[in-house]
């Protein structure tokens, strides 16, 4: 816990040692009011406009955090802002601001604060309840895995199916037409994409390209190389001809941890 | 060979991978015709020596080379392509050449891996 350089001290009452790992803010309140996340945000401006704050410098970090208890004061200060707080990272466990034994504390009445401010960025409301939970930081364990699992590899001839019966089934029937099959053409490639989304093993990326052509008389040649490890990453195409047109689709799957 | 820098993001940069695939190109079939016999030949050289120039570069991707090379003769050629990656760290660009009697869309795929 530290103090916010430049901001007064705050009202006397009791730490409840609440552990937290935010920055540090005042908490002023001479009644339970209901936060807003403007308020929150911008607790430390309103702190340094505050007259007869006093008392040694406490934080109760968790207590102003996101929980609200009425909602009446709010309905009828809508520009309210009597807590703030900075960035949030813990969900509160308490709130003491809403006990009875706070006192000494002064809110800043009927201050418009902007929006400006607010560093989170969630969205707000102006009946004065908050729309989102704060942000919080989420923290994942090492895996220590070093390669994909052994029955987690990218899996070429299944997708191979998923490409050709994607491909025939769209396509079967379909005439070339110079302005829709554009459209038609990244339409495939979202569809494949989204169709492999669901096989697709965790931690691989997935590249997707589609090629649609009319049928011609002319010749056409596609090919592709590519840098990857072959123990990981594996590629598959499918091809569909009928009498207009003709598409080629490339799949590549590349591991990434 | 050149290191890695481990820590930093670096994102990739479609321009420079635009040039080095343009440079390809004109290398290869520059001034060539279409020819149904050397297209095989074309392709497989232009997608290897744009792979290659990648590579140099020395950035820590995994590269992927499409190239598409088709006859002029009136017909319409599509393509679209749709990847499922980090948008911060991977990237792509895609070069269309043509000359007198022939198309060339080359795309090129870069997809960051982790140091």
């Amino acid at each position: 816990m530290h103090l916010v350089p430049g901001h007064s001290r705050t009202p006397s009452f009791p730490l409840d040692g609440i552990k937290c790992v935010l920055e540090s803010f005042f908490i002023m309140a001479n009644q339970p009011l209901p936060l807003s996340q403007e308020t929150l945000a911008q607790f430390n401006r309103s702190m340094s406009t505050e007259p007869g704050a006093s008392g040694p410098p406490r934080r109760r970090l968790g207590s102003i955090s996101t929980r609200r208890s009425s909602k009446d004061q709010s309905k009828d200060q809508p520009h309210h802002r009597p807590l703030f707080l900075r960035s949030m990272t813990l969900p509160s466990s308490e709130s003491s601001f809403l006990s009875p034994t706070v006192s000494n504390s002064h809110i800043s009445m009927g201050k418009r604060f902007s929006f400006a401010g607010w560093h989170q960025g969630g969205r707000v409301s102006f009946s004065g309840l908050y729309l989102q939970q704060p942000i919080q930081e989420v923290y994942v364990e090492n895996t220590y895995r070093m390669g994909p699992e052994p029955g987690c590899r990218f899996n070429a001839s299944r997708t191979q199916q998923i490409l050709q019966a994607t491909l025939d089934s769209y396509l079967e029937g379909v005439c070339y037409s110079p302005d829709s099959c554009s459209q038609l053409c990244q339409m495939l490639a979202d569809l494949v994409l989204s169709k492999l989304k669901d096989v697709n093993p965790p931690r691989y990326k997935v590249v997707c390209q589609v090629v649609v052509g009319q049928s011609g008389k002319q010749g056409i040649r596609v090919s592709s190389r590519s840098l990857m490890n072959p123990n990981t990453d594996n590629y598959t195409s499918a091809v569909f001809h009928n009498h207009s047109l003709f598409a080629v689709a490339l799949v590549h799957g590349l591991y990434f941890e | 060979m050149e290191e890695y820098h481990s820590g930093d993001e670096v994102a990739f940069s479609p321009d420079d991978a635009s040039n080095v695939v343009k440079e390809c190109i004109e290398g290869i079939v520059g001034g060539v015709d279409y020819s149904q016999n050397k297209v095989n030949q074309w392709t497989a050289s232009i997608v290897e020596h744009t792979l290659t120039q990648l590579v140099k570069q020395g950035k820590p991707f995994k590269y992927i080379v499409n190239c598409a090379v088709m006859q002029k003769s009136g017909a319409g050629l599509h393509t679209a392509n749709s990847c499922y990656w980090d948008t911060t760290t991977d990237g792509s660009c895609t070069v269309r050449w043509e000359n007198r009697t022939m198309y060339c869309v080359v795309s090129v795929f870069a997809v960051a891996i982790a140091l």
